[in-house]
C-alpha cells in the first residue's frame, strides 16, 4: 500500500447540514459527483481520501457528529481490476479468431 | 468477457458499423485528443441524418468510471443484433417486444458515443486506476507538470465558476491546472474531448435528448446541476447577470428557471429509465434533480439542456446524467449486471421518447 492510495470513505450524518460543514474548508475527492443518500435514517455519502487525509479528519472533527469509515483501499481495487482488462483486441479485423465479429450484447434475444 | 480497453471500443464499433450497414454507420470525432486519439460514435437508425428525433448518448467522460463505455457498446450490439433478426430483448425479468426495438432503431437516431475521454481510459486501465481527467499537459509553459482537465466542468454551462457562484456555494469546481479531480480548464470547451461533444450535438441538429452515463452512486439525474429548480420566474436564470455570484447555495432566494412542462417531459423520461433499471436488476436507482449537496459548473447535462437558452435557433434537448453501479470498477460479473440495468434503463428511456416524439410529430414509419 502507497501512502497516495485513495480510500474510499463513507460518511455518515443525522443532516445534509452536518455533512456540509464536515466538508467545509477541505478538499477531498468526492467521486463522480458530489451525492448524498438517505440510508436506514442517516444521510451518507462516498469521498476519496488518503489514509493520512483520513486521520487528520478524524482528528480534526472528530466533535462533528460524523461517522468516517474506510470501505477499501480503491486505488488497491483498482489495480487488481487492472487484470480484467482485455489485453487484446478481440474485434480487430485483423484478429486471426475471430475476423471482424462485432460484440454481441448481454441481452438475450428472444 | 473482460472490460474493453480503448482500441478494442473503436474496433468494436467498426465492426458493428460493417455488421449492420442499414442500420448503423460510424461518425468519425473531427477532434484527436492529446495523445493522438481519433474517436468514433456510431449512428443507430435512418440514414438521413437530418430527419427524425435524435438521442445522443455519451459514456466514458471520466477515466476511472469504466462501466459506462462497455454499456454502450453493449447497447448497441444487443439492439442491432435484436433489429436485425426481428427479435425481442431481455435484461433480468425487463423484456422489450420486437416491436419496441424495431420502433426504437427505425423512429430515432440513436447516437451513442461510448469513450469520450479515451486518453484518460487508457491511463486508469494501465497505470494510475483512479484518475479521472483527460490527459492533456496543461501547464507544461510554467515548467509545471500537471495532467488533465475534467472533461465533466469543462462544457460552456456557467463554467467560469467564480463569477457565476456564490463563494460560499461550494461548487465542485476548480481553476487550480495541478487539481487532481475538477480542473475546469483554461477555457470553456477547451479540450478535444468536450469539443467533440459540442460537435455532435451540432451535427445531429435535431437532438432531443442527451444521456451522459457516469458512475457511480447509482441514481439518475435531470438538469439544473446549479442550483434547486424553479418554475415560476423565467428572470432568474443562468442568463442574468443580476445573479452572477449569487448562485448555488441552496436554501435561499436564488433558484434556477426551468419551464413546467419541460419538469414534467424530464420526469416521465426519468421514471421509464428508472422502471427499466428496476425490472432488469436489483432496485431502482434515485430520481433526482443535479443540484443536491453542492453545485456544478461546466457539465455536458446542463450544456445540452442549455442551448436552447442561449440560442434559440438550437432546439431544446432535454437531459440527464446517470450515475451507474455502486462501484468505479466493479469485478467483472458485478460488472455485467450493471450493464443490463444500463442498457434496460436506455432502452425504456427510447421508448418513452419514441412516445414523446410521436405525441409532437405522429409516427415517422
Amino acid at each position: 500500500m502507497s501512502d497516495e492510495d485513495l480510500h474510499r470513505i463513507e460518511l455518515r450524518a443525522q443532516t445534509v447540514e452536518e455533512l456540509r460543514s464536515f466538508l467545509d474548508g477541505i478538499d477531498l475527492d468526492l467521486g463522480c459527483r458530489p451525492a448524498v443518500r438517505r440510508r436506514s435514517g442517516e444521510m451518507v455519502m462516498e469521498v476519496y481520501a488518503t489514509m493520512s487525509q483520513v486521520n487528520g479528519l478524524r482528528v480534526s472533527r472528530s466533535a462533528s457528529g460524523v461517522t468516517v469509515s474506510v470501505v477499501e483501499n480503491a486505488t488497491q481495487t483498482g489495480r487488481a481490476r487492472q487484470a480484467e482488462v482485455s489485453s487484446e483486441n478481440r474485434f480487430s479485423s485483423g484478429n486471426r479468431l475471430s475476423g471482424q465479429l462485432p460484440p454481441s450484447g448481454l441481452g438475450i434475444k428472444e | 468477457m473482460p472490460y474493453m480497453n480503448v482500441e478494442e471500443i473503436e474496433a468494436a464499433l467498426d465492426a458493428l458499423a460493417a455488421s449492420y450497414p442499414d442500420a448503423a454507420q460510424l461518425v468519425p470525432l473531427p477532434n484527436r485528443t492529446s495523445e493522438g486519439r481519433q474517436s468514433q460514435a456510431l449512428r443507430i437508425g435512418s440514414a438521413d441524418v437530418r430527419a427524425g428525433n435524435a438521442v445522443v448518448i455519451t459514456g466514458g467522460v471520466h477515466a476511472r468510471e469504466w462501466v459506462p463505455s462497455d454499456a454502450l457498446v453493449n447497447l448497441a450490439a444487443d439492439l442491432l443484433e435484436a433489429h436485425s433478426r426481428g427479435t425481442g430483448l431481455r435484461y433480468g425479468g425487463q423484456r422489450f417486444l420486437a416491436e419496441d426495438i424495431r420502433s426504437v432503431v427505425e423512429e430515432l437516431q440513436l447516437v451513442l458515443f461510448p469513450c469520450v475521454n479515451p486518453d484518460g481510459r487508457h491511463h486508469s486501465q494501465t497505470t494510475e486506476p483512479m484518475w479521472r481527467k483527460n490527459r492533456r499537459k496543461v501547464r507544461a509553459d510554467l515548467g509545471l507538470h500537471c495532467v488533465g482537465v475534467d472533461i465533466n466542468r469543462n462544457f460552456d454551462a456557467l463554467w467560469d465558476f467564480r463569477r457565476h457562484f456564490a463563494p460560499d456555494s461550494g461548487v465542485s469546481a476548480s481553476d487550480d491546472p495541478c487539481h487532481p479531480q475538477v480542473y475546469v480548464g483554461p477555457a470553456a470547451a477547451s479540450e478535444a474531448e468536450t469539443q467533440n461533444v459540442v460537435w455532435l450535438l451540432e451535427q445531429f441538429p435535431h437532438t432531443r435528448w442527451f444521456v451522459d452515463v457516469h458512475s457511480y452512486v447509482p441514481a439518475v439525474y435531470h438538469t439544473w446541476g446549479f442550483d434547486e429548480n424553479q418554475t415560476s420566474d423565467p428572470s432568474m436564470s443562468f442568463r442574468n447577470p443580476f445573479f452572477d455570484g449569487r448562485r448555488g447555495r441552496g436554501n435561499d432566494s436564488y433558484r434556477e428557471y426551468i419551464p413546467g412542462e419541460d419538469v414534467e417531459a424530464l420526469r416521465e423520461l426519468g421514471t421509464a429509465m428508472n422502471e427499466g433499471i428496476r425490472t432488469a436488476g436489483e432496485a431502482a436507482y434515485d430520481f433526482e434533480q443535479s443540484f443536491s449537496l453542492y453545485p456544478t459548473s461546466g457539465a455536458s447535462d446542463d450544456y445540452a439542456y442549455s442551448r436552447h437558452f442561449v440560442d434559440n435557433a438550437n432546439g431544446k434537448i432535454l437531459s440527464f446524467t446517470v450515475e451507474c453501479g455502486r462501484s468505479f470498477q466493479p469485478s467483472w460479473p458485478e460488472a455485467e449486471d450493471v450493464i443490463r440495468e444500463v442498457c434496460a434503463g436506455l432502452i425504456a428511456f427510447c421508448l418513452a421518447a419514441r412516445e414523446q416524439a410521436r405525441r409532437t410529430t405522429g409516427p415517422s414509419v
